[in-house]
């Protein structure tokens, strides 16, 4: 399995009509909007797919204010900073410059954030020298925002299962998983992972393997391209300590 | 003479085609008259709700008779009539 | 020999993996104007016109459930119905409205389908027709839907509330086409229905809620057949593959994604 290199790690290439818009394709970089804002947010509130090229987003749609044009409408601010509108139906002659920004595939671009310099100080983890995201919010160096007006809306919370251990399917050498709701809720909330991912039914019921994983189902859905990867073993097979 | 011997010709014609004309009409006076109650079928007896079933299947036959696409629908309309009462009834036999 | 056989294996059941990866996926959610939407090609294709795009929230803000699905009698299912021009122009199905001669709301409503087409009939068959095709529409979901109570997920709308705060008025009878009932029905109370899946909230489900707009006989007993409660079992398997509640929520009324709209009491401890 090829081990990411951390700045292209949750990169994820959006071509559905960029072609036939004279752009080139997309470039989205997770750690950027993932240092600011919770997966639930963009993946639930938004209703990204998590599969790339899946949610077919339109510059039209955008425009309408919905998808990445919910915050980049050139009026939605983060901090206070004005975030940049994304498209346009007809673009103006120097306008090409704020296309590029996202239409970057292939081209030079410069970005705002470079992430060597954003991730400086951001702990690390294991010889992946991925961000430890979980440990980067613990110490308050992140601090991912969850709501937003006129797009999210409130909701009770539901009760949060107790940890439970996975039985790994063997080999022998494989510990058991011991699965965490309250992390995987901190930013995902339920409906991130329940139906779609997880169809919410009793325990057992819906059956998978580390094939599947692997495949880019289940866990593998952000555990292959954007949370720590499945490279990182003992992040899930963990020792039957509980924590 | 002439009048006497028309009237008796035309007369039967005439009773024939009042008769298709009328029960046109009656089997949507009967279809009303049964399905119009359907909101109320939690308050009906064993009895009324049997011989409601019992006329639903009684006026089939005559909406099979109906040009397509009144056929079709007629015939979606009153099953959904009386598959509802059939429900209601085994609901109240099974209690 | 063994080494090539395994490696063979494994990428067959990869594949097969990959061909199958429906389950355990996270895919595009509709969007609020989108959600609802049903194509219908039965015919369309046949008659070189474009597949039908209908989408319900229209309708659904003018009409109850039951007038369309009950006394016109529209199927649950997409494609089901199978409405052909021909039904239409006889009055029927579409055609019920559609017919160039009912008023609504001080609005004639366009006639839907004809024998002869002229050509700039082409236009009124793309209000429908129009899968593929850039049509306009002659209501913007936003502008209609803007002061509409709003909810999370589907059409982003609160229905119920909005028919509560007098936003919309669903028509329930039309004159030659329903049978005129009482309008007020005796219903069972709310009840509750235990989930299989421990520490979920259990679900209020509510008949008032529901006969409000689809009567008895669009549930009962075509999608809920058992009389007795409790003697039919299905779980959230069933919902999600479109059964029992799924018939409706999963693609016209508020989705199964928004487990507390009927999870809604804690469960007793």
């Amino acid at each position: 399995m090829p081990m990411p290199v951390p700045h292209e790690y949750g990169s994820v290439i959006i071509h559905n009509f960029s072609g036939q818009a004279g752009l080139a394709a997309v470039r989205f970089d997770h750690w950027l909007h993932r240092a600011r804002y919770t997966c639930r947010l963009c993946h639930v509130d938004i209703g990204f797919a998590m599969e790339a090229n899946a949610t077919k987003i339109e510059a039209d749609t955008n425009m309408k204010g919905f998808y990445c044009g919910s915050c980049h409408n050139g009026t939605r601010v983060y901090g206070s900073k004005k975030i940049f509108a994304a498209c346009s139906l007809s673009p103006r002659p120097g306008e090409d410059t704020r296309c590029s920004r996202c239409h970057s595939v292939g081209k030079k671009v410069q970005k705002e954030y470079d992430y060597a310099s954003f991730t400086k100080g951001l702990p690390k983890k294991n010889l992946l020298n991925l961000v430890d995201w979980e440990d980067a919010e613990a110490r308050g160096f992140i601090r991912p925002i969850d709501f937003l007006p006129g797009v999210s809306m409130e909701r009770p919370p539901l009760t949060l299962q107790k940890d439970f251990s996975i039985p790994s399917k063997g080999w022998g050498w494989m510990s058991d998983i011991i699965f965490s709701h309250k992390k995987h809720a901190r930013w995902n909330g339920c409906e991130v992972c329940h139906p779609d991912i997880f169809p919410s039914v009793k325990r057992g019921t819906v059956k998978y393997s580390m094939l599947e994983i692997w495949n880019g189902q289940y866990c593998g859905v952000c555990h292959s391209r954007v949370a720590f990867p499945l490279n990182d073993c003992q992040r899930c097979h963990v020792n039957r300590v509980r924590r | 003479m002439c009048w006497f011997l028309t009237a008796i010709l035309v007369a039967p014609i005439e009773s024939f085609y009042c008769g298709i004309a009328h029960s046109q009409e009656d089997w949507s006076k009967e279809f009303d008259e049964i399905c119009s109650k359907t909101e109320d079928a939690m308050t009906f007896s064993v009895e009324e709700l049997k011989s409601r079933v019992d006329r639903c299947d009684a006026l089939k036959p005559r909406i099979e008779k109906l040009d397509e696409p009144q056929r079709k629908v007629t015939l979606k309309r009153l099953q959904m009539c009386r598959d509802l009462y059939a429900y209601v009834l085994e609901m109240k036999e099974k209690k | 020999m063994v080494k090539e056989t395994c490696l063979v294996g494994v990428l067959v059941l990869a594949i097969v993996g990959m061909t199958l990866a429906e389950t355990g996926v996270k895919k595009k959610r509709p969007l609020p104007f989108e959600y609802g939407r049903v194509i219908l090609n039965n015919y369309s294709e046949e008659a070189h016109l474009s597949p039908v795009v209908f989408d319900h929230w229209l309708h659904r803000s003018k009409f109850t459930c039951r007038l369309c699905h009950v006394d016109i009698t529209f199927a649950m299912k997409t494609g089901s119905t199978g409405v052909k021009a021909s039904d239409n122009m006889k009055g029927y199905y579409c055609g019920t409205c559609h017919n160039g001669k009912m008023v609504f709301q001080g609005t004639k409503i366009f006639e839907s389908c004809s024998k002869k087409l002229q050509a700039d009939d082409i236009k009124r068959c793309d209000r429908c027709h129009s899968l593929g095709k850039n049509v306009k529409r002659e209501y913007d979901f936003a502008k209609f839907t803007e002061r509409f109570p709003k909810e999370r997920f589907g059409n982003g709308i609160d229905w119920e509330k909005s028919e509560a705060e007098g936003y919309i008025k669903p028509v329930d009878f039309l004159e030659g086409v329903s049978i005129l009932r009482k309008k007020s029905l005796p219903v069972q109370k709310d009840f509750a229905l235990t989930p299989k899946v421990e520490g979920m909230p259990e679900i209020i489900f509510s008949h008032k809620k529901h006969t409000v707009w689809n009567g008895c006989e669009l549930c009962h007993p075509e999608i809920f057949r058992g009389v007795k409660k409790g003697a039919t079992k299905y779980s959230m398997v069933e919902i999600m593959e479109g059964k029992y509640c799924g018939v409706c929520h999963s693609t016209v009324a508020f989705p199964l994604l928004d487990c507390q709209r009927c999870h809604t009491k804690p469960v007793q401890q």
